[in-house]
Order: structure tokens, then sequence, then C-alpha cells
């Protein structure tokens, strides 16, 4: 009889660690209220290093290419101020892919959002439902780095 | 009595969570293997082949979920079959600027395999997949990813005249007629041309 009290308590210790220990995974993609401040970004130049270093493609330098990344429909990203950058499935209510001027407008504007989060697969997505302020853009990086790409900005015929 | 019995379960518990973990597919899936993508030369890229089905990212994070994926305009993924990752799937096969919902969208709920590349530093901050072909789920013949300029085409038969698409996008171009290259209006354009013709 003892013998089966210690299996059953081993069993049962087991089971609650197992839980404790597997938990954060499951947990991972459940939704959660978020207020995050950062740069609006084109993510796919900042994640792939395509278009240069990740300091060169944001703010000012970069923003001519972030408008037509966005206008192509490659997802737009929030780069947090703890480098978290967090994909944008919805921006104040709209896809992002609706052929609307919401997302075009606020590329590269440093804005604090409010929204749900979402994390799955080391992936952060968010839905912004509100913008609760909007600094406009302000990273100024154009006078380190010029325009990136270099034909952003076409030549003077 | 307690404490052994504590230690004891905790290395039951270590061998099992490993013995799940090793056992997982998806740690003796070689991605690579099988791959005819291109090599782009990207941050933490790797050769990816693959099978799953299409999905819209919101709804299969929160339920919400509109007919058809959302006809274009959601960002689409793929729910690899071998270990139910979610794949965000962000890039076609072109080199324009262009995303991948419209060469996922005829596929969407459906299954498919999948070839191109994945990008990023997944530890840091994000890994997510340039799709270079796909076909429905073991067919023969693959399709490219690269339907995204096409489709832009027929929904802007007005964007006539000479260069690439997004040279002639009327919503980049309403952007940069009202905030300039830099989107701090046309005065700091010029005067970084000028800067730029004096050096």
């Amino acid at each position: 009889m003892q013998n089966v009290k210690a299996i059953f308590s081993l069993v049962s210790v087991s089971l609650i660690l197992m839980v404790a220990i597997i938990s954060p995974s499951i947990a991972a993609s459940t939704a959660k209220p978020v207020e995050i401040k950062g740069e609006i970004i084109d993510t796919w130049c900042y994640l792939s290093g395509v278009m240069g270093g990740p300091d060169a493609v944001i703010g000012t330098a970069h923003h001519t290419c972030a408008l037509w990344c966005a206008a192509g429909g490659i997802p737009v990203g929030v780069l947090a101020e703890d480098g978290t950058i967090y994909m944008v499935l919805k921006l104040k209510g709209e896809d992002p892919l609706a052929q609307s001027d919401t997302v075009m407008e606020i590329q590269s504007n440093k804005i604090t959002a409010k929204g749900m989060h979402y994390l799955r697969d080391g992936v952060n997505y968010i839905v912004v439902e509100n913008v609760i302020a909007n600094e406009g853009i302000t990273n100024r990086n154009h006078e380190d780095y010029g325009v990136v790409p270099p034909f952003a900005i076409p030549k003077k015929k | 009595m307690i404490l052994n019995l504590v230690k004891t379960a905790l290395v039951v518990t270590c061998i099992i969570v490993v013995g799940l973990s090793l056992s997982t597919p998806s740690h003796a899936q070689d991605f690579a293997k099988g791959s005819n993508a291109k090599e782009w030369g990207l941050i933490g890229e790797e050769k990816a082949t693959f099978s799953g089905k299409v999905v819209d990212i919101l709804c299969q994070l929160s339920g919400d979920c509109p007919a058809n994926c959302g006809k274009g305009i959601r960002n689409l993924g793929v729910l690899r079959s071998v270990d139910n990752k979610l794949i965000f799937v962000t890039k076609n096969s072109q080199p324009a600027f262009n995303g991948a919902t419209e060469d996922l969208l005829p596929y969407c709920g459906k299954d498919v395999d999948v070839d191109g590349v994945m990008v990023g530093e997944n530890e840091k901050i994000a890994k997510v997949f340039l799709i270079q072909f796909i076909r429905i789920g073991g067919e023969e013949k693959w399709n490219k990813a690269n339907l995204w300029t096409k489709k832009w085409q027929e929904k802007n038969p007005d964007a006539k005249g000479k260069g690439p698409w997004f040279r002639r996008d009327p919503r980049v171009a309403k952007q940069i007629k009202a905030n300039g290259y830099f989107g701090l209006g046309h005065e700091e354009d010029e005067r970084w041309r000028k800067a730029e013709e004096e050096e």
C-alpha cells in the first residue's frame, strides 16, 4: 500500500513539474493586452539585412523603401524600444493589406500603441487597437546613412 | 522521504521532457534537404522545403477568421505539418519589395508543399519565410511564387508609365508628394540633394 502511495505521489509531482516546464510554450500563443512604444518599420529589410544593417533600414534614410514595402504587402512592424519586433496584423481596425492610406501614413513614425499581443513560435504579433500617441518621424538617420537604398530618391533629369 | 520523492520526480520529469523534445519530429527534420531554393545571402538564411496548410495568421492566433483568408488583405502563413509550427511567410521570390499574400491566397486552407528560405535571427527577434515555389501537396509541378506584380497591375490599370511598379504606385506617390522621400517635407529633400551635389 505504501508503495502505491509513493508511486502515486511520484507521478503527481512529475506531472506538476512537467506542466510547469512546458506551460510557457502553451501559454505563448494566448492574447495579452499590451502598450508599446516604438517605430513603425518595414520588417523584411530589418530582419533580412538585404539593404544593410539594422540602424540603416529604419528612420528617414529608409522611409521611401518602407513605403514601397508597405504598399507591396510586406508586413509592417513596430520596433519597440527594447528591440522586440511586433508584426502588425491589424492597425486601428484595418487589415494591413487593405488598399488604404492608414498603413502608408504611419511609416517610420514613432508611436505608442495599445493592442493585443500574441507570441507564437518565436514571432511577436500585435493587433493595434489604438495609436495613443504619434511623435511623427523622429529618427533623422539619413544624416548618417544617406538614402537606403541609394536609388530610392531618383536623380533629377 | 519527501526530499527523495521530489528529487526522484525531478529526475523522472527531466528524462520525460528531454525524451519528448528529442522525439519531436522537427528535431529530426532537415528542412534544407530536397530544397531547390535560390540563396539570397540574407541574415540567418537557411533553405527550407516543407509541407503544411496555408492559413490566415490572425485567424490562427485569435479566431478572427474572414472568408477565404481575408481575400488578399491579411498576412498569410503556413502551418507546418511536421511540428505544427506557424511559419510567417512575409516575402515572395520577386526582388522588388513584394509580399507573399498573392502567392499563398489561391491555396487558402489547402495542404501545400513550399520551398524557399527561412530568414532572420530567431533567437533574437523573429524568423520568417521567403517563399520561392509552391504546389498542392504531393503534386509534381512546382509554381513560382512571383504573382505580386501581375496582381498589382490588375489592381492599378491606370498606373501607367515607365519604371517599376513602386515608382508608379498611387499610394506611394501620394505619400512622397505630401511629405517627400525622407518623410520630412520637400525642403529637406532639396537640402540633402544640394549637399550631395556639392560633395
